[in-house]
């Protein structure tokens, strides 16, 4: 809350600048009434591709707006220090942007070919990417719970979008239910935090609450809640019940929009909450996220090797991912957050294109999902195997694929922390990873009897061509990604 | 420039022969390779002799916030792993029979070939440690797309994760090591310098090695290689079993020895090593007695020659090491014709088991006088290539300790049995069971010959090899 005493006069001025600070959000908002709009009055035969550009067109304004701001202006706080446009907050807003562009570009023919409407699909596409935004650039408790209801209610409706498809519906359901809980548990943390700190403003709760508070069971039940409601966001184990079920429902779009967005955008909630918001109390959620991480990568990493379907092991590999990635948070300091803010952005492009190539596998009547769907793709469209081999091997981390440079940066964080155990476990739960992924690509690579050659969509293809060149090109060229990373790390690293 | 070229052909090269017709693809790929061979003999032939460091040597940024460099460099020890590698990628590419697939085998042989040379080549652990495992995503392919028997693909995965368990777990070993040094490089010219205590060297030592004793193999990680090399073509194991097991044998010389002088703490690491080495020569030969499939008789004594050359690495003195050196091109060059003959008689054969053929060479004559060449070579006949590199390994060892040399020799003992029973009893004796209708062809011969030759002229002028060796790149090693 507002402290008492605080000068509430707010000039035009002012309010300019502070616009200016969230100026990607505000920019995609304009973008998302302007879709709205376009939605209702133009006529059913224009709407659909109208809808889509407007969308990608609003991505990428919102995209150039947070390159802009990240190239020439210097971040601060906006609105008394609920918000901020601080490189960190940039960082995410350049990824979510890029994200959407890739979920409009998949989405425009796949919702063709499954006669699915488009409009409302891509407005809850953007709604959930403010809803991500925010949460990056929230430096408040409660606007970090706005963002977080904006982006979770967007994605319960998108996971029920086929309507006439009951495991669709089965997800949307099962999604809310176990999100409610999540957010009621991040809400109940908050309060307890707010209750000791007396405030909601994070920079405000990161002075108040110091080290000697170490023992108040108010602020460990507090961190212990939060860390419950975050690890169901970021589906790590064992709070990642939800995520195959929810992952396989959906449609497919969604889901390769939410196995990334949803995953960093949590991650910058944990950050700025965690990092920098409790740094005085950091041995105790470190302890706690080093015993969720070590348990999402043995539990996603042994249950993928044992599914069937496509969506279930990408799903569960995620958790693994999770995982991996949670190593980067418990190392903290600028090497760690900036490995993981590097780790997020390529896996959006590991993970994504490895959604986008099922998603064109995917005919009108229902989702790709199963190994055979994958069958003797080699010769149906080479172009597509050789990309999903490329997306495999990343996530598998093999040199010199992104994946491997990713999780280097973030097992060195890890050790140089001195969570050496936790760095070992990762990288023998990666052996077991390289069988499942490995799997994915035995049926792409043996011919199959017979065969029918896959004629993808122009802009799924480009989102994939996207993707696999970015998977390749950003291992063999860390440097400026990881520059950027470590740029976007420092008003959490404090430097 | 040089250096990077003698990788990037061969990858560029195979990319693009992946998607030729079957004839241009060969025929394309053996200009490739013999490119990079002459590039590797330009090396060979411009190295300097006596100079202290690594040569040739280039140098980029690459990821400059981890102080992590694009850094390749050659010195004695890696010369002639490089040009062992360029050579028998051309013998491997030559022996290629043509079929509809040739396209995409020899580009992924290509590309296998440019990750070894890479790996020979990297002086900076994490440039090294990206050719490493790259290398394995051709040799898991090859061996699954194109492998040979009821189940390639089973054993394909078996060597892709028995070979990930022990890299990953190096992966640690990499960081360990620059978190320990300081965070200063990953430079291994200037980590030979700086060690960390005793303590610490026993852990990454271990990590490291477990990592070279699985891809060597040394005695008890052995048991992927059986099912892979039975599992891989021909002239596939050319270049894996001649080049690639000798990644793992670099790794302990390169990395393992100067990087971790004192790898001591509950125990000491620099006699667990000979000793498994010395268990891998006696277990290999052991095995190689008992079989009749002679493709897994010759993948067994494989592991028995290895067992030598690791032998001869931990003697840390001048002897052993440059034996191994001098072994490690000798092995190359001898199981890559140990495998093509074995292969060419089964294909006449029409079986490879060795007690279903006898008195063949009374049919093939040529073929025979051949392989008797070469299995002398293989048992250590003194006058050919092996017998040098074995005694120094074994005068080596005997410095360190003569009991090791004692039961290092065992394996001499052991070697001519096997080789002398396969050679006598497939070749002599009256005929019975399998026959044969041709001799070797002229094609075969003429791929023999530069590897017989090589036989020849490195049993008896060794020092060609060892001379330049002197010229390290490294401390920890012996000159």
């Amino acid at each position: 809350m507002i402290p008492p005493g605080t000068d509430l006069t707010y000039t035009w001025s002012q309010a300019l600048a502070d616009l200016g600070q969230v100026s990607p959000i505000a920019t995609l908002v304009g973008f998302l009434l302007f879709t709205i709009i376009i939605d209702m009055v133009l006529p059913h035969r224009r709407r659909d591709g109208a809808v889509a550009i407007a969308a990608a067109v609003g991505f990428a304004y919102s995209l150039g707006v947070a390159v802009y701001r990240w190239l020439f202006f210097t971040g601060g706080y906006a609105y008394h220090r609920f918000a901020t446009g601080d490189s960190f907050a940039l960082f995410f807003e350049m990824l979510l942007a890029s994200l959407g562009i890739l979920t409009v570009a998949l989405s425009h023919s796949y919702l063709k070919r499954r006669r699915l409407l488009e409009g409302e699909f891509h407005i809850l596409i953007m709604a959930a990417v403010i809803g991500m935004m925010v949460l990056a650039s929230a430096t408040s408790l409660v606007t970090v719970f706005l963002g977080l209801e904006l982006l979770s209610i967007s994605l319960y409706i998108a996971s029920g979008y086929v309507r006439g498809d009951m495991r669709s519906q089965e997800a949307a359901a099962k999604y809310l239910l176990v999100g409610g809980f999540a957010s009621a548990f991040v809400l109940y943390g908050m309060a307890l935090i707010y209750g000791g700190a007396g405030t909601t403003v994070i920079p405000d709760i990161a002075t108040r609450l110091g080290a000697s508070q170490s023992g108040n069971p108010l602020i460990l039940l507090g961190i212990l809640l939060m860390g419950v409601g975050f690890a169901f966001k970021i589906s790590a184990a064992p709070f990642h019940m939800w995520t195959p079920d929810v992952y396989q429902g959906a449609p497919l779009p969604v889901t390769a929009f939410m196995s990334v967005g949803t995953k960093a955008a949590a991650f910058a909630m944990i950050v700025r909450v965690f990092s920098s918001g409790l740094p005085h109390l950091a041995p105790e959620w470190q302890t706690l996220l080093a015993f969720v991480a070590a348990t999402s990568m043995v539990v996603g990493n042994l249950m993928a090797m044992t599914q069937s379907s496509l969506k279930r092991l990408m799903a569960y590999s995620g958790v693994a991912q999770a995982g991996y990635m949670l190593i980067g948070v418990i190392a903290g300091g600028q090497n760690g957050i900036s490995a993981l803010l590097y780790y997020l952005f390529v896996y959006m492009f590991m993970n994504f294109g490895a959604f986008a190539v099922i998603t064109l596998l995917s005919g009108p009547a229902g989702d790709a999902d199963s190994f055979a769907d994958l069958q003797g793709l080699s010769r149906r469209s080479p172009a597509l195997a050789v990309a999903m081999s490329i997306f495999m091997l990343s996530l598998a981390g093999f040199p010199p694929s992104v994946g491997f440079f990713g999780k280097l940066f973030l097992f060195t964080a890890g050790v140089g922390a001195g969570y050496t155990w936790l760095v070992v476990l990762a990288l023998l739960m990666s052996v077991v990873s390289v069988f499942y992924y490995i799997r994915v690509l035995i049926p792409i690579w043996t011919p199959a009897p017979s065969f029918e050659r896959v004629a993808p969509s122009l802009s799924g293809t480009s989102a994939i061509v996207i993707s696999g060149v970015a998977s390749l090109l950003l291992g063999l060229y860390p440097t400026t990604l990881l520059l950027a990373s470590q740029l976007g790390s420092n008003p959490i690293a404090g430097h | 420039m040089t250096l990077s070229i003698i990788w990037l052909l061969p990858l560029v090269g195979g990319l693009f022969v992946g998607f030729l017709p079957p004839h241009f693809a060969k025929w394309f790929g053996v200009v490739v390779a013999l490119c990079a061979l002459g590039l590797t003999g330009f090396v060979a032939f411009n190295f300097l002799p006596g100079v202290h460091g690594f040569q040739f040597s280039e140098k980029a940024e690459w990821i400059p916030q981890l102080a992590i460099f694009y850094r390749l460099g050659i010195d004695g020890i890696s010369l002639w792993l490089v040009v062992l590698n360029a050579f028998l990628t051309v013998i491997a590419v030559l022996a290629t029979p043509i079929t509809k697939r040739t396209g995409g085998f020899v580009g992924l042989l290509l590309a296998m070939s440019a990750g070894m040379a890479g790996v020979f080549m990297a002086t900076d652990l994490v440039l090294f440690y990206v050719f490493w495992e790259a290398m394995l995503i051709p040799a898991y392919f090859l061996l699954w797309l194109h492998g040979e028997g009821p189940r390639p693909g089973a054993a394909a995965l078996k060597f892709m994760l028995y070979t990930l368990a022990g890299s990953l777990l190096m992966l640690v070993g990499i960081i360990g090591e620059y978190v320990l040094t300081g965070k200063q490089t990953f430079d291994l010219a200037n980590l030979a310098t700086m060690a960390p205590s005793p303590a610490m060297q026993f852990g990454l030592f271990f990590v490291f090695a477990l990592a070279f004793a699985i891809k060597t193999p040394l005695f008890p990680f052995h048991s992927w290689l059986p099912d892979a090399y039975l599992a891989a073509p021909t002239p596939m194991l050319v270049i894996f079993a001649g080049v690639m097991g000798k990644a793992g044998a670099y790794g302990f010389l390169r990395i393992a020895v100067p990087l971790f002088p004192q790898p001591m703490d509950w125990w000491d690491w620099r006699w667990v090593i000979p000793v498994l080495a010395v268990a891998a020569i006696i277990w290999g030969a052991l095995m190689a007695l008992a079989q009749t499939d002679m493709k897994l008789l010759v993948s067994y004594s494989s592991i028995s020659h290895m067992g030598f050359i690791v032998l001869g690495i931990f003697s840390y003195n001048v002897q052993g090491q440059q034996g191994a050196v001098l072994q490690m091109v000798n092995h190359g060059l001898i199981i890559a014709a140990l495998f093509l003959i074995t292969g060419w008689i089964a294909d006449r054969a029409g079986t490879r088991d060795r007690m279903a053929m006898a008195g063949l060479g009374l049919r093939m004559p040529i073929m025979a006088g051949v392989f008797a060449v070469v299995a002398f070579a293989a048992l250590g006949l003194p006058g050919l290539n092996s017998f040098v590199g074995e005694f120094m390994t074994l005068l080596g060892a005997w410095q360190r300790a003569p009991l090791l040399a004692v039961f290092g020799a065992i394996g001499l003992l052991l070697t001519p049995v096997y080789m002398l029973r396969l050679f006598q009893g497939t070749m002599q004796g009256t005929p019975v069971g399998a026959t044969v209708r041709s001799d070797i062809y002229a094609g075969q011969l003429t791929l023999l010959a530069p590897l017989v030759a090589l036989m020849f002229a490195l049993g008896l002028y060794p020092n060609v090899l060892t001379n330049l060796m002197t010229s390290l790149g490294q401390q920890g090693l012996y000159k």
